[in-house]
C-alpha cells in the first residue's frame, strides 16, 4: 500500500510541483504582497497591514473601475445567457442549413479577442459602419465615434463582448438540450402542454445545472474583462475595469505591486461572493421549478 | 630545460591560436522598424569589427511594452548593459539606483552634445543623449488655400491658428480643422504642454518647490486647447490622427518627425507644410493689455522636448565596453547615418546637426529650429505620475467638460502632493 502511495506521488509530482510553483505559490505570495508597500523599482518593502485595502476603498479610480466592472457584468450576463439559450433552442430544431447557423454563431468565440476588438474599433469609429447604421435609422451617433464618448464607450464594448461570447454559451446550452430525454417532451405533448409550458416545465428545469455553469463561468469571465478594454480604449472614456486598474497599478506607471495585489484580492472576494450567491440563488429557485 | 622550453612554446602557440576572450554587451533598443533596424544592425557589426574583443547582443523592445520590460529587468536583476531610455524615464530609474553614474564620462563630451539636462538628476548624469525629438505644427496647404489663405500663410499666433482651423472646418467635404488627441497615455500631455508653455504658463516655480499649474496663463492655454477641440476637432489616437491628416481630412496637427518619414515612405502626394508652434498674440487671454505695434506673436511658441538616451545599467559588469558602444553609436557620423535612414530631424550631436542633410531640408529645419524653442518636463522620479495627473486633468476638461480653472486648481493640489513626496 505504502509503495503504491509513493508511486502515485512520484507520478503526480510533476503536476504537484507545477501547481505549487506556478499557481499556489503566486496566489499565496500575492496575498502577502498585498499587505506590503512593494514597488518594482524599490530596493525593499515593508509590511503596512491593511493600508493598501483602506487606500483602495477611498481611491476614486478603483471605485470607478469597480462600478464599470459591475455595469459590465450586470449588463452582459443576462443578455448573453438569454441570447445563448434562444439561439441554442433555435439551432436545436431541424431545418435546412442548421449546421451553417451553428458554425456561424460559434465562429466569433473562436476568433482572437484582439482581432475582434480591432475590427469593432473600426466599426464603432466615427464614420464607421455602426455610426452609418445608426444615422440611417435616424439615431444621432456620437460625434467622435462610439468609443470616444463617455456615455457610449463601455456599452459599445459590452455589446461586442455579448456578440463574441454568445456562440460559446449557445454550444453549452445545446449540449444541455441534447441531454434532455425525448420521452419527456413526448409525455408533455401527450399531456397537451403548450410550447411555453413545455419550455418552462421541462426544458428550463432540466437545463438548470447548465444554466448555472454558464452564468458562473460568464460572471467570472466578465469580472475579469481586460483585453477588450486594453485594445479598444486603454481604460479611457470611463471604461477602466477592475482588472485594467490592477494592470495599470501593478505593471505600468507606478509599478505598485503591493497595491495591485490588494486590488486583485478585493476582486477575488467579489467574484467568490458573487459565484456563491449565484449557486445559492439558483439552487433555491430550483426547488420552486 | 628542454622540456621547459617545449612547454612554454606550446603554451605560447596555444594562446596565439586561441580566439580572443570576448566581452558580450547586451543592448536593448527600440528601433524595430524595418526601415531603420538594418542600420542599427550594420552599426553593431561595424562596432564589432572595430572591437573584436566585444560582442553585442541586440534585443528589440516595443514602445507598447518596452518600459514595463525594462522595469521588470531592473527589478529582477537581469537588466542589459546598455539600454535605450525615453527622456521621461531617466529620473525614475536614476532615483531607484538602477543606472550607472556617467558624470565623469560625460564631462569632456558635454559641449558636443545637446540634451544633457534631460539626463541629469541631482547634478549627476545618468545617460547620454542620442536622438532628440520635438513636435511641430503640420498643416495641409491645399485645405488652407481652399479656405482662402495665401500660399505662404503660416499661423504665427494662437489667434491666427484659431482663425485658420475654424475656416478649414467650415469647408465642405467632411474635413476638420484640428487633429485632437484622445486621452492616450503618454501622448495627450505632449500635445497640451506646447500650448501651455507657449502661453508662458509654468508647471513649477523656478526653484522647483511649488506647483504653479493653475495660473491664469495655464487656464487660458487649456481653454484655447479645448476651443480647438470643440470647434474643429477630429478626435483619434496619434496614429489615427496621422492617418486622417495623410488622407487630407485634417487641416492642422501637432506631430513629430516620424510623420515626415511616413509621408515620404507612403508616397503620399499631399501638399503640406510644417511650422513652429504658434504663440499667443499680445491680447491672448484675460487681464492682458494690447501692446501697440505688435501685430503677431511677441515671442515664439514653445514645444515639447524629449529624446532617446543610452544608459548603462548600474549592475553592468561590462561598463567599459558598454560606454565604448554608446560612444560609437552616438558619434556624429553614426548619428547622421541613423538620421538619414530614419528621416530623423534632431541628432543630439552638434557636429551632426551642422551636416548639410539637416541644413538643406526645409521641413527638417523646422524641427531643428523648434528644438531650440522647446521645453522638457522636470527631471523628477515622480514625473511619470505627474504626467498621468496632467493627462487626467486635460481629459476632464476636453472630454467631460469640466471647468478649466477648477480642474487646474485640483491638479495644482495633486502635483503639489507629488512634489512633496
Amino acid at each position: 500500500m505504502r509503495l503504491t502511495r509513493s508511486a502515485g506521488l512520484s507520478l503526480t509530482s510533476p503536476w504537484i510541483l507545477t501547481f505549487g510553483l506556478i499557481w499556489a505559490f503566486p496566489v499565496v505570495y500575492s496575498l502577502y504582497i498585498g499587505f506590503t508597500d512593494y514597488r518594482l523599482l524599490a530596493d525593499s518593502y515593508r509590511w503596512i497591514g491593511w493600508a493598501n485595502y483602506t487606500e483602495l476603498l477611498g481611491d476614486p479610480d478603483f471605485l470607478a473601475a469597480l462600478k464599470n466592472t459591475f455595469i459590465f457584468v450586470i449588463g452582459t450576463i443576462p443578455v448573453t445567457t438569454v441570447l445563448a439559450l434562444g439561439m441554442a433552442l433555435l439551432v436545436n430544431r431541424q431545418f435546412p442549413g442548421r449546421s451553417i447557423f451553428r458554425s456561424a454563431f460559434f465562429l466569433p468565440s473562436i476568433t482572437s479577442m484582439v482581432v475582434v476588438a480591432l475590427i469593432f474599433t473600426n466599426l464603432l469609429s466615427r464614420g464607421g459602419y455602426i455610426s452609418f447604421l445608426a444615422s440611417s435609422v435616424g439615431l444621432d451617433p456620437p460625434a467622435h465615434g462610439f468609443l470616444y464618448d463617455n456615455s457610449t464607450a463601455l456599452y459599445a464594448i459590452m455589446a461586442m463582448d455579448v456578440w463574441m461570447s454568445v456562440g460559446y454559451y449557445m454550444l453549452i446550452f445545446l449540449a444541455g438540450l441534447k441531454s434532455i430525454p425525448d420521452e419527456l417532451y413526448e409525455a408533455a405533448e401527450i399531456a397537451g402542454a403548450s410550447c411555453g409550458r413545455t419550455f418552462f416545465s421541462v426544458t428550463l428545469p432540466l437545463l438548470r445545472p447548465v444554466a448555472l455553469f454558464v452564468i458562473v463561468i460568464n460572471s467570472i469571465k466578465s469580472f475579469q474583462v481586460f483585453v477588450e478594454i486594453f485594445v479598444m480604449t486603454k481604460g479611457k472614456f470611463d471604461t477602466a475595469t477592475a482588472v485594467y486598474f490592477i494592470y495599470e497599478q501593478g505593471l505600468t506607471t507606478a509599478f505598485r505591486i503591493g497595491y495591485a495585489s490588494a486590488a486583485a484580492y478585493v476582486l477575488f472576494v467579489i467574484i467568490g461572493t458573487f459565484s456563491i450567491a449565484q449557486f445559492l440563488l439558483i439552487r433555491r429557485k430550483a426547488s420552486t421549478w | 630545460m628542454r622540456c621547459l622550453v617545449f612547454v612554454l612554446s606550446l603554451l605560447w602557440l596555444l594562446s596565439a591560436s586561441a580566439p580572443l576572450a570576448q566581452t558580450t554587451v547586451q543592448w536593448w533598443q527600440f528601433w524595430t522598424d524595418p526601415g531603420i533596424r538594418p542600420t542599427i544592425v550594420e552599426m553593431v557589426s561595424e562596432f564589432e569589427q572595430q572591437n573584436p574583443d566585444i560582442k553585442v547582443n541586440l534585443t528589440d523592445l516595443t514602445w507598447a511594452s518596452g518600459h514595463e520590460k525594462i522595469v521588470l529587468a531592473f527589478a529582477s536583476g537581469t537588466a542589459p548593459d546598455v539600454v535605450e531610455l525615453g527622456s521621461d524615464w531617466i529620473a525614475q530609474f536614476a532615483d531607484a539606483g538602477r543606472l550607472a553614474d556617467l558624470t565623469d564620462h560625460a564631462g569632456p563630451q558635454r559641449p558636443e552634445y545637446q540634451g544633457w539636462s534631460m539626463a541629469t538628476y541631482e547634478d549627476r548624469v545618468y545617460a547620454k543623449p542620442w536622438i532628440l525629438g520635438t513636435r511641430v505644427l503640420y498643416f495641409n496647404r491645399d485645405l488652407l488655400t481652399r479656405a482662402g489663405f495665401a500660399e505662404d500663410f503660416v499661423p504665427l499666433s494662437f489667434q491666427e491658428l484659431d482663425d485658420a482651423v475654424t475656416r478649414i472646418q467650415a469647408l465642405s467635404g467632411n474635413v476638420y480643422g484640428w487633429g485632437s488627441n484622445t486621452p492616450e497615455k503618454h501622448r495627450l500631455y505632449k500635445k497640451f504642454l506646447p500650448f501651455f508653455w507657449s502661453a508662458r504658463a509654468r508647471l513649477f516655480s523656478d526653484d522647483g518647490r511649488f506647483c504653479v499649474v493653475s495660473s491664469q496663463k495655464a487656464v487660458d492655454a487649456l481653454k484655447f486647447y479645448k476651443k480647438l477641440h470643440d470647434c474643429c476637432g477630429y478626435v483619434a489616437d496619434q496614429r489615427g490622427l496621422e492617418d486622417a491628416f495623410l488622407d487630407g481630412k485634417i487641416g492642422f496637427i501637432l506631430s513629430g518627425d516620424w510623420l515626415l518619414k511616413r509621408i515620404e515612405l507612403e508616397n503620399r502626394k499631399m501638399n503640406f507644410g510644417t511650422s513652429l508652434v504658434p504663440a499667443p498674440d499680445p491680447t491672448f487671454g484675460t487681464g492682458r493689455k494690447f501692446v501697440p505695434g505688435f501685430k503677431t506673436a511677441v515671442y515664439p511658441g514653445r514645444s515639447f522636448e524629449g529624446g532617446e538616451f543610452l544608459a548603462v545599467s548600474a549592475t553592468s559588469r561590462n561598463r567599459a565596453a558598454a560606454l565604448k558602444l554608446i560612444d560609437f553609436v552616438t558619434s556624429p557620423e553614426n548619428q547622421i547615418r541613423f538620421c538619414k535612414a530614419n528621416r530623423s530631424a534632431n541628432p543630439s550631436s552638434r557636429t551632426a546637426q551642422g551636416d548639410e542633410y539637416f541644413q538643406s531640408h526645409p521641413q527638417l529645419q523646422t524641427f531643428v529650429m523648434q528644438l531650440n524653442l522647446a521645453n522638457h518636463p522636470p527631471v523628477d522620479p515622480n514625473w511619470v505620475y505627474m504626467e498621468t495627473e496632467i493627462e487626467k486633468a486635460v481629459e476632464e476638461v476636453i472630454f467631460n467638460n469640466a471647468l478649466p480653472g477648477e480642474t487646474l486648481r485640483q491638479l495644482n493640489k495633486t502635483l503639489t502632493g507629488l512634489l512633496e513626496k
